[in-house]
């Protein structure tokens, strides 16, 4: 007992001696890995370790399945240093192996954990070899075509080996590319296209077995494209001639539909609408015609309303009496202010023929005063007299008149509007409207007096009656009892002033001119012609038979 | 999930079913005939290997499958028993270990370690299906994966029975493996049958992973020495 426990305590002394000294036993060596390259041999691998400061020896020790013994590995140098290698006699595929490995020294030896190893599943093949690169060039562009052979340990002959092979492919001058991959299954060669011309290309390749490891990646090859130039023909040939077709289809498109374009494109100016300018007369060329219609339009300005629908006032004489005019008969109690209208259309003379036209549409404002209806109705009658309106609306018991102003006995029955008798009414009732009138008509004076003096026109008293009646009453001489319609315009004065004349006038025909400051003034007339003819006022011109007619260009324009 | 899982193992019978049924009524149409006679659809032999392999290969991967979800998830919570005890089944049958061995076998001795091979499996597999069904151990999709196979393992026992008929009538192969076709034949079968009730889940999975990789690889040495025209 002494004995032992004093050979332990040497054994105790002498090893931390050694350990002062700085040896000892080998430590663990670790076995790292075992792979076989073609499923026929295979080499493992260990990690010595530290060897104790001591030379080591190390030996690797197996042990396989379907059989008992330990047995050592049969070769340590075939695949260098720290490794072991099983050939093709020492290799049985699908049975475990138990390996460890023992590393000795003479303190002592250690043993390295086991690995248990099944050849199947430890494959792992050589990276791909002769792997060639060459630029094949073609009419679009070129590209490259790599070649490549199986590790030539690898048996794919007799079918114990498959391998599939992988391919990337980096441009090398381009910075911060990445490697595109490519998957081959049995094929050993592989085309890549799309290159860029003038750039060095690296290419490697690895492969495997079906469900091993991958290899390790073959070395690099570096290619150089060549510079071309990128023609790409056969794309402008495409672009050429889908831009010439979609032109051939719009073209004809537009070609069919050039109407809708010409719209669209130039839309239709609306011609200018001159109220009262008829584009059928410009049309024919008449001049006279044309210069007519002109001057109606200027002449006296008119506010333009609607279409040239001319509504004619009705004028009766005395006897005839429209239902209409016995209505506003009420509203005229003072006829005596008539006299201030009076150059308007009051004209007395019995034998005059009052021939007047009247709008449709009457100006709203009636504050404007009379001048504005007398001018309106004085347009109007010139209107009527010169100018017929083609488009006109047909009124009752309607008679075209002539285009050309001498007009026969031809006359139009004119409807009233009865707003303008009621202006023309009011007009009458209200002496403080009479402000545009040019006539400085003294209402007091007119008031005041009985303006119908036997001097004074017979027109007046006849106005007077005239005004009961509320309506442009013609204003006929009792000897003549012909029923007359109209009455034509010998002057036209002032602007305001208009002389009616009888077409058909007895001997002794007089005109009373009541207007302006001449209120009440009244001359005698020279024997009336029907065809008299008076000086013609600016912008008026009374033709030969006695109707109004527009100046001739030459006066105006 | 389960009911869900209990609806696709219905409808995957159904299908083996319906298969079933159209494999045993192939006769009546239009079958794979051998001899070319007018009436069929002739198959080459080498379509006939094409087709064999693929079958292999998918079963093959399948069992490696199951065998490393096997190991991820359910052998850590069971206790591990070293694994050098591991004994096979078919470790009875004797099986070329590298390619000289297979290679100097004759074509018709390694058709015949294939049919060994897939007959011995054919029951242990649909055992462990049915284990698998009532353990909670594995997922729906593992269990699937295991009716899959020995589905697998069916159909492809009757390819290769096809390929060695066809090989036969080519006079490729002698007529010796004609008694092969009944499993009475095939003792390691029989025999073993209560030794792969005995192997472990995860054992047995081990053992299929290699058997079926030994069949694929015999099944390509055999046709790329028979019809060696393309892939080998």
């Amino acid at each position: 007992m002494w004995g032992e426990v004093g050979g332990a305590l040497v054994v105790l002394l002498l090893s931390e001696v050694l350990d002062c000294i700085g040896i000892s036993p080998p430590g663990k060596p670790v076995l790292i890995n075992c792979r076989s390259p073609e499923k026929e041999t295979f080499t493992c691998r260990w990690d010595p370790g530290f060897d104790g400061g001591l030379p080591t020896t190390h030996h690797l020790y197996y042990q396989k399945e379907d059989s008992y013994g330990m047995y050592e590995c049969p070769d340590y140098q075939a695949a260098g240093s720290n490794s072991c290698f099983f050939n093709k006699s020492h290799t049985s595929i699908w049975v475990n192996y138990n390996i460890t490995v023992v590393a000795i020294n003479s303190l002592g030896s250690t043993v390295s954990d086991p690995l248990e190893v099944d050849v199947m599943y430890i494959v792992q093949p050589n990276a791909p070899e002769n792997v060639t690169v060459s630029v094949v060039k073609t009419e679009e562009s070129p590209h490259l075509l790599v070649k490549w052979e199986p590790p030539h340990e690898a048996d794919t002959r007799s079918g114990w080996i498959t391998l599939t092979y992988q391919l990337r492919v980096k441009r090398q001058n381009k910075k911060e590319s990445e490697w595109e991959e490519y998957a081959s299954r049995k094929q050993t060669q592989l085309i890549i296209y799309s290159l860029h011309p003038g750039e060095v290309y690296m290419v490697q390749l690895r492969c495997k077995l079906d469900h091993s490891l991958w290899s390790e990646w073959s070395t690099t090859t570096h290619t150089e494209v060549p510079d071309y130039f990128l023609k790409e023909r056969s794309i402008w040939i495409v672009v050429t001639v889908f831009s010439a077709f979609i032109i051939l289809l719009v073209t004809f498109t537009l070609a069919m539909k050039r109407k809708y374009v010409k719209h669209c494109l130039l839309p239709p100016v609306p011609g200018p609408k001159i109220s009262g300018l008829d584009t059928q007369l410009l049309k024919s060329g008449r001049s006279e015609d044309i210069l007519s219609s002109l001057m109606n339009q200027g002449f006296p300005p008119t506010i333009a309303t609607k279409d040239q629908q001319v509504d004619y006032l009705l004028v009766f004489d005395s006897e005839q009496v429209t239902p209409d005019l016995q209505n506003g008969q009420t509203r005229t109690n003072n006829s005596i202010d008539h006299g201030c209208y009076d150059h308007s259309l009051l004209m007395e003379a019995n034998n005059k023929e009052v021939k007047v036209g009247g709008r449709e549409t009457v100006e709203q404002g009636y504050s404007e005063g009379l001048e504005s209806t007398f001018r309106k109705t004085k347009s109007l009658s010139t209107d009527v007299t010169s100018h017929p309106y083609p488009q006109k609306k047909p009124f009752n018991n309607v008679t075209e008149t002539p285009k050309q102003a001498p007009v026969s006995s031809e006359y139009r029955s004119l409807s009233h509007h009865k707003d303008l008798w009621d202006s023309l009414a009011r007009h009458l009732d209200c002496r403080e409207t009479v402000v545009k009138s040019q006539s400085n008509c003294n209402d007091k004076h007119l008031s005041s007096q009985n303006i119908v003096t036997p001097s004074k026109a017979i027109g007046c008293a006849e106005v007077q009656r005239w005004t009961k009646s509320i309506g442009l009453q013609v204003l006929v001489p009792k000897m003549d009892k012909r029923q007359e319609d109209y009455s034509k315009v010998s002057v036209v004065e002032n602007d305001n002033v208009v002389l009616l004349k009888r077409e058909t006038v007895p001997l002794n025909c007089t005109s009373c001119k009541v207007g302006g400051n001449r209120s009440e003034k009244c001359f005698q007339q020279k024997p009336c012609k029907p065809n008299m003819t008076v000086p013609a006022k600016e912008g008026v011109h009374i033709g030969s038979n006695g109707y109004v007619e527009p100046v001739t260009m030459s006066h105006t324009l | 999930m389960s009911r869900n899982n209990i609806k696709q193992v219905w409808a995957l019978l159904m299908v083996l079913v319906c298969v079933e049924l159209r494999g045993s009524g192939r006769a009546s149409a239009a079958p794979i005939c051998v001899h070319g006679q007018a009436g069929c659809h002739f198959l080459s032999l080498a379509d006939l290997f094409d087709r064999v392999l693929q079958h292999s290969a998918r079963m093959h991967s399948i069992s490696s499958d199951l065998h490393s979800e096997f190991e991820q998830y359910v052998l850590p919570s069971r206790n591990h028993i070293g694994r050098i005890n591991r004994h096979c089944h078919t470790a009875t049958i004797l099986t070329p270990n590298g390619k000289e061995n297979a290679q100097r076998l004759a074509r018709e001795e390694l058709t015949e370690v294939i049919l060994k091979l897939l007959v011995a499996w054919k029951d242990p597999l649909w055992q462990f299906h049915q284990n698998m069904v009532h353990q909670d151990d594995f997922n729906n999709f593992s269990s699937n994966k295991a009716l899959e196979m020995s589905y697998m393992v069916h159909e492809l026992r009757k390819g290769v029975e096809k390929v060695a008929d066809k090989m036969q009538h080519l006079g490729m192969i002698s007529n010796s493996l004609s008694g092969l076709s009944s499993p009475e034949a095939l003792d390691p079968s029989s025999d073993t049958s209560g030794e792969a009730q005995a192997m472990s889940d995860h054992d047995l999975l081990y053992c299929f992973r290699r058997d079926s990789n030994k069949v694929q690889n015999y099944l390509k040495i055999l046709k790329c020495r028979i019809v060696p025209e393309n892939g080998c």
